[in-house]
């Protein structure tokens, strides 16, 4: 294999980063036993006989699953590692930043939570803020006020272009 | 000929008032996010979805084929302006574009972008008008069995063909399938994956999906590396060409045309491989070689038809066998089946209104986007410096927003995060996005056309070769498979390995595991970049350097 290219960089970093990788491939082997033991469940019933199975295709994806977590195991252990995906706003030679990730990923949970109460106007003006805020914006006003805008706008135009109510929630009766 | 009198018709059809404002729309908005960094045009159609709820399906699907050719121009815009291209498949304008930009040619190169494009795409466009008939004419007559060979030939090409990592796309592939998997049975009504919550009964929507994959998995993926500061763009006047200009542009228009279509056409479509090659075409035949690598006309105007083309060429086997293969024709299937509707041969008899309004829509939405891209060229420009916090907080607000309206449950919203992380660890890990989506949209399809060829031979799986399309088209994916580790094998026993050996040590192979190896031989196998998402790395590192030692 190519395995020198890797060895040009090592280091416990590059050796973690590979680890990692093994991670991905145990989590391959967790869904495939998963499907595995769902389609066990399935019961077998008379009134489908003569008919593929509803367990055949699973099936097929747990074997599938489990050689792909095997052959990539196999893989990252001889050495081969992948590599992240670049773009034109990333910078990959900075570390990931684990807040901003799980602050975004909770301020979206948090908005699913709170949408039968807050209503989607506030709750989704507040993801915006906060999204905004996390990633690096600095003009607080502002942020604000294009989350407002965004959430109202987007809310009249659901239900007056598209005919689709979003739940209001505190502001029933106000919007 | 009969096809002219039903594009005709489609004319008419497209050419009213709110048609044609909706195509307006399409390419308005497929230019803005196809300039725009860390949006493509799969992501956009994918946050637009939740309009299929409301819209009428000529209206919406004109917009989004709209946005499927307006993000290949606003793409070469990035790519000339920034360096950076937003969509792989114009990673090649990037090489000879942004130097002609640096050497203060930016604005013919964004010329014969745009003019190239909508030549490509209008006669790319007329190649569809013939071919696609003459395909259905075929496919109407397959059974099962043939369906379901074209399918795994299609779940092979975007998992295996178009990655870096046959492991890891492979592996996309079956998480696709599995997230396809979640629900009742089609046919027997058993529950599968449904760990028992009712919600999950009906499967997880397509509009979560998508916006899970290529919304929020990318937000979260650019927040965690967000480069700090906007980069540097080159400023841009109006474009326009010189005569000598559009003397070396027509002949690479014309080349690159004929390159992409056929390249889009085939079910393992995609443009890099296109675009690549009408680059090294166009390398090959220039009459100023020496300019290749600091600035060549011919090398945006050959590559950027390739892409227009090819993305015409892709609509061939999205609406006649219902095979996508690229990640924004995947959505667009997903939109089609908002509506209830297949694509697939029989689309074009019984929806030929639809389908020939939607393609006399994207001979109208060239004509558009040539006419608005000319002028609005600077304005373009600008939007690559929108703040990156309000764009990638806009995204997740309208990700969440879609989610929640798919169904108006919020335990969307909760799916959408799951997969989202999903979408994070794939772009971490350089699993292809593309056979996810794939795998999750045509999965049950393909469940239901091996039950049908099953079922006609109460089983015996003998029945699944027993056409001689299905038979050909097995072959063609053994090949695949076994193809190029094969040749890798024989040239690792007889000698060295290929013309361009070694000069990729310093570019940064990588991925080592097997199929990675592909990279280091040959020239167009670099080219099988990864659909991923919206933008992707490893290819473009890879061409560069390879064809930057040239250029020197």
């Amino acid at each position: 294999m190519t395995a020198p290219s890797t060895a040009a960089a090592p280091g416990l970093r590059a050796r973690l980063q590979g680890r990692s990788e093994l991670g991905v491939a145990a989590l391959l082997a967790v869904i495939a036993i998963v499907i595995a033991v769902d389609t066990a469940n399935i019961r077998h019933t008379a009134i489908n006989a003569g008919v593929m199975g509803p367990q055949v295709v699973p099936t097929i994806i747990a074997i599938g699953l489990g050689l792909c977590a095997i052959a990539l195991a196999i893989s990252v252990l001889r050495g081969g590692h992948a590599e992240a995906e670049d773009g034109e706003d990333i910078d990959l030679s900075q570390k990931a930043h684990w807040p901003t990730v799980f602050g975004l990923g909770g301020l979206i949970l948090v908005f699913a939570l709170s949408m039968d109460f807050l209503g989607f106007v506030i709750g989704s003006a507040l993801l915006f803020y906060g999204s905004a805020l996390l990633l690096g914006s600095r003009r607080f006003i502002w942020a604000l006020v294009i989350g407002i805008l965004l959430a109202v706008s987007t809310f009249y135009g659901f239900v007056l272009g598209l005919g689709i109510n979003l739940p209001a929630g505190l502001l029933t009766g106000i919007l | 000929m009969d096809n002219l009198t039903l594009l005709m018709e489609g004319f008419s059809n497209a050419l009213t008032l709110q048609n044609l404002l909706f195509a307006l729309i399409g390419v308005l908005l497929g230019t803005a996010v196809g300039v725009l960094p860390g949006i493509g045009p799969a992501m956009t159609v994918a946050l637009l979805l939740p309009l299929t709820y409301a819209l009428d399906v000529t209206g919406s699907l004109i917009m989004f084929a709209g946005i499927y050719y307006g993000g290949m121009y606003g793409g070469s815009t990035t790519s000339i302006l920034l360096n950076t291209p937003g969509e792989s498949s114009s990673v090649v304008t990037a090489l000879e574009g942004n130097k002609m930009a640096k050497a203060g040619r930016g604005a013919q190169a964004l010329a014969t972008a745009a003019i190239g494009s909508f030549v490509a795409g209008t006669i790319a466009t007329g190649a569809l008008v013939f071919v696609a008939p003459f395909v259905v004419a075929i496919a109407i007559g397959l059974g099962a069995p043939s369906y379901f060979a074209m399918m795994v030939f299609a779940f092979v090409a975007v998992s295996t063909v178009l990655g870096s990592s046959r492991i890891r796309g492979l592996a996309s592939l079956f998480i696709g399938l599995t997230i396809g998997l979640v629900g009742l049975d089609a046919t027997t009504g058993q529950p599968r994956l449904t760990f028992g919550q009712p919600l999950l009964s009906g499967g997880i929507d397509v509009v979560v999906i998508a916006v899970a994959l290529f919304a929020v998995g990318e937000a979260l993926w650019i927040a965690a590396h967000l480069r700090h500061g906007t980069p540097a763009t080159i400023p841009v006047g109006v474009p326009w060409m010189r005569k000598d200009d559009w003397k070396r542009s027509w002949k690479p228009w014309l080349r690159g045309t004929v390159i992409g279509f056929p390249f889009g056409a085939i079910p393992a479509g995609g443009a890099e491989i296109p675009t690549f090659l009408s680059y090294v075409t166009e390398k090959k035949l220039s009459k100023h070689p020496e300019q290749f690598g600091h600035g060549a006309i011919e090398g945006v105007a050959g590559p950027e038809a390739a892409n227009n083309a090819s993305a015409a060429g892709t609509l061939v086997p999205l609406l006649t066998l219902g095979l996508p293969t690229t990640a924004t024709a995947a959505v667009m299937i997903a939109a089609f089946n908002q509506y209830g509707i297949h694509p697939g041969p029989l689309l074009f008899q019984t929806e030929p209104v639809l389908v020939w309004t939607l393609i006399a829509s994207l001979f109208i939405g060239n004509t558009l986007l040539l006419a608005l891209n000319l002028p609005l060229a600077p304005l373009w420009a600008k939007l690559l410096r929108i703040p990156r916090p309000y764009l990638y907080a806009g995204i997740l607000f309208f990700a969440t927003l879609g989610a929640y309206a798919a169904g108006m449950q919020t335990f969307n919203i909760g799916i959408l995060l799951l997969l989202g992380a999903l979408g994070y660890m794939a772009r971490r890990f350089g699993f292809p996005v593309l056979p996810i989506i794939v795998g999750a949209i045509l999965g049950p399809e393909m469940e239901r056309q091996l039950r049908r060829a099953l079922q006609i031979s109460a089983g015996d799986p003998a029945a699944l070769v027993s056409e001689p399309v299905a038979v050909v088209v097995y072959t063609v994916i053994v090949l695949f498979l076994i193809g190029p580790p094969l040749v890798k094998a024989l040239r690792r026993r007889f000698g060295r390995g290929g013309p361009t050996d070694g000069p990729l040590a310093g570019g940064g192979t990588d991925d080592t595991d097997g199929y990675g190896a592909e990279v280091d031989e040959t020239v167009e196998i670099d080219a099988f970049g990864t659909q991923t998402s919206d933008g992707s790395a490893r290819v473009i590192r890879v061409v560069r350097s390879k064809v930057g030692r040239r250029g020197r």
